[in-house]
């Protein structure tokens, strides 16, 4: 019977399925090489795992997406980690849908699969979000902090750039403070600094003359006297220019 | 050659436009359209908006701004069924205009390119799948030339290389499936990457599940359809990420560089009009209203002076436009002084719109190759394309530190930058640990601390790494196939050619001024394997080709390279049922191998330079009618691609502060 075309172990299996004998449905099931009519009916018969097997299996997003769907309504949310970490396919599905739309499930997937990296990534996207930059230096921090405890060098890196980025942030407020009215009256539209790279901040604070500040930044963040000099020599370049 | 040519640019935009007017024929009545972003540039390239007009659309709008009115009864949706993203955002305008509209509208939407069980969920808890007419425009290739085609999936590399989202290839299967179901089986499906060897597994799978369908009550006449295709040769998919620093270089090709400047998509690129105002005293034109509007203009391959141009060397276009310039004059002053009898005129006034489309496209080339050559001209420009060099001739790339760190401090836009440290992680598998930390901090420093977030992307899509293993020349026996290694490859591909000619090309190697695009070097060693010896080992003893072209379809130099090739190489044979394949070979007689058709598959995108490349062997393999297998060449990939492109997908957009 295998192999002929025109048969459908579709029908086959769901007869018996209504019969009841659920083990004789699934096995008829793995003869049907329609993937489309496969799952549906799997999941009917609460044949999870499998069902989603076999929509990875197909290539068909859509229908892994909607085994997940399924799996996701159904299941608590740490029971429906542990079936798709398993699968790459499934996990990157969820974490790419979640991305547009659900953050905070993301968050948790991160979590149970200590995936630090990820989570940290995570915040510091949140933080790009916050409309204030104290709630950005919070997420920061929070970024920050998740990643305290590797001791890998991806990690140990990662969290010196935040710290980094935060430091930058608290300093680019400080000028702003400092600078921004006082200045106001000559180059209000550009002595803004928050949320510029610290070669920027420093290309600011030259061309506005103010070198020991800029001599501070390039101290605070060990930046190397050839770029400071190029910086400086575009800078200067800059301001005989307006 | 067979009477249907398989991969015909014309008939699939034929069936597409066919297929959205009879869409659109089903709802009676005026409508207004909203059409995803993205869709845009394909239905441009199908369908005129005075065609769309005539099966009454009465205004476009785009769904992303959301801001359809409700002056029609009639709002249909045209839009890309595969992400959530969008469903919700169908529904959430559909809920808007019912909650602010007084009439009662009625709903159609089409899925492009299929209906998906996701969409229909997500419609239905949001309430509005009751009050849509929801069907589907089977919309995959879109042609952009006779021998291109693409899915035009803007979302492919994303999706492919940083989310790991299968969904590309899972059209991408489709698509060709269907042209399988018109032409027949592609008799060999070679290929290497290991996305590349799921297409060719879905692709296998999905003829079991056709076959399947083919139960007794839905008999369709595709039994025959479903043996090895008499017309097609075979099908070749080569995965992106088997060669990425094709990508990353900067394209050399005519195209290649307009692409690099001014950005081509869908055919269109957009010129600000001081560049090419000039060229069009258009009547009635107020675009010179506003001095700095860009312009759409259209690059089209049927241009005949374009055609030349297009994938010729860069270098040589300012020799080519002076040459069609002089013929140009020559043939309208000769033509003007012969003209003396009214006979002779009115032969050389029928000729003359077609002068004047010349002198058109003529300027309008001029003007942009003017603009190209500015930009080729930068210090940035030529500092970048000779770190480029360096890297791809095999110098040992810590030499090239250096420039690069200059570039940064010179404030290079970012793309350029990623594009160069990507280059050198790609072609070196890997950076120095510590060198790669600088360049990481040189570039968070430089531009800003959320490009952490990009450099971690880059890191997911394998562009930008640490060197696997301890470093140190280990590399090769550190994992087989996790990384494509070009030092070896260099030389037994020739993938680096000091004595490139660009004004007569004798080889790829032209369209980088130097390197030959691995990807096409892959397929080359598949299809034109003669050259390709020739152009490894040198003819000394002329028997030299012969011998490394074996009777059988061998692949040694495939074989060879592949072994240094990142991903799965695969070579399946599709058959069919004996019966149905002597039925089939009964019906066509004997047919001419040389005259088949080999459709290349990009998946994952195809730079311009690369088509050029492969025209280049298409029109070699004319000449001498094949080298053991077919000649025409088909084109085919899920979206365009350039460098910009690929490092963009990972760059972070949002900012402190912003």
């Amino acid at each position: 019977l295998h192999g002929k075309p025109g048969i459908s172990f579709e029908e086959i299996a769901r007869a018996a399925y209504d019969e009841g004998r659920v083990r004789l449905a699934t096995e008829l099931l793995n003869y049907e090489p329609r993937a489309g009519k496969q799952v549906p009916l799997l999941l009917n018969m609460k044949e999870d795992n499998i069902a989603l097997d076999k929509a990875i299996e197909s290539g068909d997003t859509d229908l892994i997406f909607h085994v997940l769907l399924h799996l996701r309504k159904k299941l608590p949310l740490a029971s429906f980690f542990r079936v798709i970490n398993t699968r790459p396919v499934a996990t990157a599905l969820v974490e790419s849908s979640a991305l547009d739309q659900n953050r905070e499930l993301l968050k948790d997937l991160y979590y149970q699969d200590d995936r630090r990296l990820d989570g940290s990534n995570l915040l510091l996207s949140e933080a790009l979000a916050q409309p204030s930059l104290s709630a950005s230096l919070d997420k920061l921090k929070l970024a920050s902090k998740y990643i305290a405890d590797s001791r890998d060098a991806p990690s140990v890196f990662q969290r010196q750039a935040l710290d980094d980025a935060a430091k930058l942030l608290r300093l680019q407020e400080q000028f702003e403070k400092d600078l921004g009215p006082r200045d106001g009256g000559i180059t209000s539209p550009s002595s803004s600094f928050i949320g510029l790279s610290a070669h920027e901040t420093i290309f600011q604070l030259l061309r506005l003359g103010h070198n020991k500040r800029a001599l501070k930044v390039q101290s605070e963040f060990k930046i190397p006297d050839k770029t400071y000099a190029w910086l400086r020599l575009r800078a200067l370049v800059n301001a005989r220019h307006w | 050659m067979g009477p249907p040519t398989p991969f015909n640019a014309s008939d699939v935009a034929e069936k597409a436009r066919r297929d959205l007017l009879l869409l659109l024929e089903g709802i009676r009545g005026k409508k207004n359209l909203v059409l995803e972003k993205a869709l845009a540039g394909s239905l441009n390239l199908l369908v005129k908006f005075s065609t769309l007009q005539e099966y009454g659309v009465d205004k476009p709008f785009f769904l992303e701004n959301d801001n359809v009115d409700s002056s029609q009864r009639n709002v249909v949706f045209l839009v890309r069924g595969e992400k959530a993203k969008t469903v919700l955002a169908v529904s959430n305008q559909i809920k808007r205009i019912r909650r602010e509209s007084q009439i009662e509208h009625e709903f159609s939407i089409f899925w492009v390119p299929r209906r998906t069980l996701v969409s229909d969920q997500l419609l239905e808890e949001a309430g509005v799948l009751g009050e849509a007419s929801v069907s589907e425009w089977p919309m995959f290739f879109v042609p952009l030339a006779d021998d291109v085609l693409s899915l035009e999936l803007e979302d492919a590399v994303t999706d492919l290389y940083l989310r790991k989202d299968p969904t590309s290839i899972y059209l991408s299967a489709k698509a060709l499936m269907l042209q399988q179901q018109k032409h027949g089986l592609f008799p060999r499906i070679l290929g290497k990457g290991d996305n590349g060897k799921r297409l060719a597994d879905l692709l296998i799978r999905m003829r079991t599940e056709v076959t399947a369908g083919e139960s007794p009550s839905a008999t369709g006449p595709s039994f025959l359809g479903l043996t090895p295709s008499s017309t097609i040769d075979s099908l070749i998919i080569i995965d992106r990420d088997v060669d990425f620093p094709t990508v990353l270089l900067t394209q050399l090709t005519y195209e290649g560089l307009i692409d690099e400047v001014f950005n081509i998509a869908a055919n269109q690129t957009e010129v600000d009009s001081s560049v090419v105002g000039g060229t069009a005293p258009q009547s009635g034109q107020t675009g010179s209203a506003s001095t700095s509007m860009k312009r759409k203009i259209m690059i089209d391959p049927k241009d005949y002076l374009y055609s030349t141009l297009g994938d010729s060397n860069f270098a040589i276009v300012g020799n080519l436009l002076n040459k069609a310039a002089r013929r140009l004059q020559s043939s309208t002053e000769r033509n003007q002084l012969a003209a003396k009898t009214t006979a002779e005129l009115r032969e050389f006034v029928a000729k003359l719109p077609g002068y004047q489309a010349e002198q058109a496209s003529l300027k309008l080339h001029t003007s942009l190759a003017e603009e190209i050559i500015k930009y080729t001209h930068t210090d940035i420009f030529t500092r970048s394309l000779e770190v480029q060099q360096n890297i791809m001739s095999g110098l040992d790339p810590t030499t090239q530190h250096e420039n690069i760190t200059e570039l940064i401090n010179r404030d290079v836009p970012l793309p350029i930058i990623l594009r160069l440290l990507c280059l050198e992680s790609t072609t070196n598998a890997g950076m120095r640990h510590k060198d790669l930390e600088t360049f990481k901090r040189a570039v968070i420093q430089a531009y800003g601390p959320q490009h952490i977030l990009t450099l971690s992307s880059l890191e997911k899509m394998s562009l930008l790494q640490p060197r696997g293993g301890s470093g140190l020349g280990a590399t090769p026996a550190a994992k087989p196939g996790s990384v494509t290694n070009y030092t070896p490859l260099r030389k037994s591909l020739r993938l680096w050619d000091d004595e490139v000619n660009e004004a007569e090309p004798n080889d790829i190697s032209y369209t980088f001024s130097g390197y030959a695009p691995l990807s096409v070097r892959l397929i080359q060693s598949i299809i034109q394997k003669q050259t390709l010896a020739n152009i490894i080992k040198p003819p000394s003893d002329p028997r030299a080709a012969a011998q490394a072209n074996p009777l059988a379809q061998g692949l040694r130099i495939f074989d060879d390279a592949s072994k240094y090739v990142r991903g799965a190489t695969f070579d399946e044979t599709q058959t069919g049922e004996e019966k149905a394949i002597k039925a089939r070979s009964m019906l066509n007689g004997s047919h001419n191998d040389a005259a088949k058709t080999i459709v290349v598959f990009f998946l994952g995108g195809m730079t311009r330079a690369e088509i050029a490349a492969l025209r280049f062997i298409g029109s070699k393999l004319k000449e001498v009618g094949g080298e053991v297998r077919g000649s025409r060449i088909v084109i085919c990939s899920t979206n365009m691609i350039r460098g910009s492109g690929l490092v963009g997908s990972a760059i972070e957009r949002e900012r402190f502060g912003g």
